[in-house]
């Protein structure tokens, strides 16, 4: 049996699920039950840190009632998450819990870390005698980040399949994992109505916040770019970008090269990254420049529209008669340009 | 070869004798067959046509007999829909991990012959299947196949189930990986001190040298190593060791420095794991090592590593290469060292056809060296075939 206070300090665990489960609590008492309250005020803590401060904070775990409140408020802060309806704070929300998790695994002993690990099937081999971790490639390829040039596999042991690696990276990994499944948690399920019930003067203040958090994002100019101008390809990719919607590989590389042929440098093209909601300067930049030509001897050269459209990522529904004109999305923006200069 | 115009009788005669190959042999489909896209590119024509599912074999077939395409691929994913028009309809299941292994990319690769040219990519292939996928990857051999491209080089499946599913920024790490890109020496050689000075009741260290990994630790670590061995092995056993280190791409000069600077005891003691050597050694051994032990990989369209694309197409197993006229090939992995494209995959006929060639050229294929002159010439439809492929020829 799992002490309460761990279940209450890693409320993701399933055995932390059972437990709530086990109680019989329901969803009412949980919202209207007296008893709850401090677990309910708590929820709404971990989102506004969550949001602020990328961390969804650390409470005093004294006694047995502080144990219980804090992993209560887990569940309902994640289905207050839901009623926000933003992907952006969703995003943000998911890395604050996965980050203040990591926090706590680094001062754990390893077998427990381990033992997590299998609750995310993570295929981690760990023996206590020789306290040698080691992680097959492919899970550390799905979660470890790989941005950070120190992360690159390369730059690590690769043997038979399997990667070493210290207590800390396998917390930094559990990290990455929880953060994927929060996110995926929170896209597949709906509000609750009694939930918006209960929280709606909350829920709407942190709405508000998110919009006033978003208009500045929009609103700031980078460089010489003329963001009305761009095709309707990279306009998506970069609305989707801020919005903190997980933009695949393509399109992160089409969107830099794009802005990248246009002479805009890394740190304006880290300016339009950096309102996403898990935007780390570091891992974008290093990202950034190795596609730019900074940091290796080739520079890419950005895709073509029938490129695009094979990756599809050129938004088919969005194209303009422009589009049917040009193959290439940097010849949009430059026909933009020229459009208007005649125009004058 | 620029202003080569390939006539009409030409493509007639590649496409009819292609329609007779397709006619008289079977094609070994791919697994997952009905989930794959299927594309060809026809003779004279232009572009290429796209999103073609097959639901059954023999259609598949008998499109082949008829159309007698110049070029065949399928793809390396498979998708719920492989014949939808958009990547986003198809929508994708997963895919298997593709090395292209061509002769292209490889630096100078253009100044030699045929033979010379898939002779470097084997040497790649065996880098990156011996020390990349069976030892570093762990993969087991029977997810690893091994196909002639019909061209100038090989093309490697992994078809490990684990693998499927990688998304094509994770592909990157491992073609990274396995091209050495973005190695950190800082974290292959490490500052060792070698002695300790007592100040105040504290110690501080008063050597320091660059420890070097052994050859038998994991990953790129023990590779480098391993690779700067075999490299000075190399010099110091060479007859020429100025002329060794040009191969290296050394400048005479510097090359003349490099060996002043490496005595005996600087040997011993790289050997020993220690490489306190000076800054121009420490560089020139690092970029060798790496480059003598990286695999070199084809780009594709976007100078994106094949590998990275996990929509690629690729050519068919069976299928014939319009350039060339050979059968692309499986190869068992252990047949790869005797494996010889202008024998083993010359599978057109060998009846005679007359052809103008626009310059001399000799080649050995089946066994039957062609020393030919240019002008009017009568040889047999499969070197036919190869040298109007390859725009030296026409029919006539
Ligand atoms: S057609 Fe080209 S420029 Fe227009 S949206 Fe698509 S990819 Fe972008």
């Amino acid at each position: 049996m799992v002490e309460l206070s761990t279940l209450s300090k890693y409320s993701f665990l399933n055995a932390s699920k059972n437990y709530v489960k086990d109680n019989g609590l329901s969803v009412e008492e949980l919202l209207d039950d007296p008893l709850y309250e401090r677990a309910r005020t708590t929820g709404i803590e971990r989102l506004d840190n969550a949001f602020n401060n990328r961390d969804a904070g650390n409470r005093s775990l004294a006694t047995e009632s502080d144990c219980i409140m804090e992993l209560l408020s887990y569940p309902i802060a994640r289905m207050i998450a839901v009623c926000i309806e933003d992907v952006y704070f969703k995003r943000r929300y998911a890395l604050g819990e996965a980050v203040h998790a990591y926090k706590n695994l680094i001062n754990e002993p390893t077998s427990f870390l381990f033992d997590i690990s299998k609750e995310f099937n993570l295929d981690v081999k760990y023996s206590g005698d020789t306290n040698k971790i080691r992680i097959y490639f492919v899970d550390y390829l799905r979660n470890a980040p790989t941005r950070y040039k120190e992360w690159k596999m390369i730059n690590r042991g690769l043997k038979n399949g399997y990667i070493q690696i210290s207590h800390r990276d396998l917390a930094r990994i559990i990290q990455e994992a929880l953060r994927t499944r929060i996110n995926e948690e929170l896209d597949s399920k709906s509000c609750n109505k009694a939930i918006y019930k209960t929280f709606s003067s909350d829920i709407k203040r942190i709405q508000n916040i998110v919009l006033i958090h978003r208009k500045n994002i929009e609103a700031a100019p980078i460089g010489k770019l003329d963001i009305t101008k761009l095709p309707p390809c990279m306009k998506t990719i970069l609305a989707s970008i801020q919005a903190g919607e997980n933009v695949p590989h393509m399109g992160r590389f089409a969107l830099v090269s794009f802005l990248n042929s246009l002479k805009l440098n890394s740190n304006e093209i880290l300016k339009l990254f950096s309102s996403a909601p898990d935007f780390e300067e570091e891992r974008t930049r290093y990202q950034i420049e190795h596609i730019a030509g900074r940091t290796s001897s080739t520079s890419y050269t950005p895709p073509g529209c029938e490129k695009m459209r094979t990756y599809g990522i050129c938004p088919v529904d969005k194209t303009d008669d422009l589009c049917k004109k040009k193959r290439h999305p940097l010849s949009y923006y430059k026909a933009k340009w020229s459009q208007e200069k005649n125009k004058k | 070869m620029e202003n080569f115009i390939t006539s009409k009788e030409s493509l007639e005669f590649l496409k009819d004798a292609f329609r007779k190959y397709y006619e008289n042999n079977k094609i070994e489909l791919p697994d997952r067959f009905g989930r794959r896209e299927f594309a060809f590119v026809f003779f004279g024509g232009k572009g290429m046509m796209r999103h073609i599912g097959f639901e059954k074999k023999i259609h598949l077939t008998n499109f082949l007999k008829e159309k007698s395409p110049c070029h065949t691929y399928y793809s390396s994913a498979y998708y719920q829909m492989p014949d939808a028009a958009t990547m986003q309809e198809k929508n994708w299941m997963g895919a298997e991990l593709i090395f292209d292994l061509d002769s292209d990319h490889i630096p100078e690769a253009e100044k030699l012959g045929y033979v010379e040219q898939l002779k470097i990519v084997k040497k790649e292939f065996y880098k990156l299947v011996d020390d990349f996928l069976l030892n570093d990857f762990g993969f087991d051999k029977k997810y690893i196949e091994l196909y002639f491209s019909g061209g100038r080089g090989y093309h490697c499946h992994v078809k490990n189930p684990k693998i499927l599913s990688l998304d094509s920024n994770e592909r990157r790490e491992i073609v990274d990986y396995i091209t050495g890109r973005d190695l950190k020496d800082s974290l292959v050689f490490h500052e060792q001190v070698t002695g300790t000075k007592r100040y105040r009741g504290r110690s501080y260290p008063s050597g320091k040298t660059l420890k070097m990994p052994t050859p038998d630790e994991p990953g790129w670590q023990g590779r480098i190593s391993k690779g700067i061995i075999e490299i000075v092995n190399e010099i110091k056993k060479s007859e020429d060791p100025i002329e060794k280190l040009k191969e290296y791409g050394v400048k005479q000069t510097d090359a003349k420095k490099l060996l002043e600077d490496l005595s005996e005891e600087r040997v011993t003691r790289i050997k020993e794991g220690r490489l306190d050597q000076s800054k121009t050694i420490r560089k020139f051994f690092l970029n060798s090592a790496l480059r003598k032990t990286a695999v070199s990989m084809s780009a594709g369209e976007t100078d994106e590593p094949v590998t990275c694309d996990i929509k690629r197409l690729i050519r068919l197993p069976g299928s014939l290469h319009g350039k060339t006229g050979f059968k692309v090939e499986k190869i068992a992995l252990d047949k790869l060292h005797d494996f010889d494209p202008l024998e083993d995959v010359v599978v057109l006929s060998d009846d005679l056809v007359k052809v103008e060639l626009k310059q001399p050229f000799n080649i050995k294929m089946k066994g039957e060296e062609f020393n030919l002159g240019s002008g009017e010439q009568e040889l047999p439809a499969y070197l036919a075939v190869f040298l109007i492929g390859r725009k030296m020829a026409n029919i006539i």
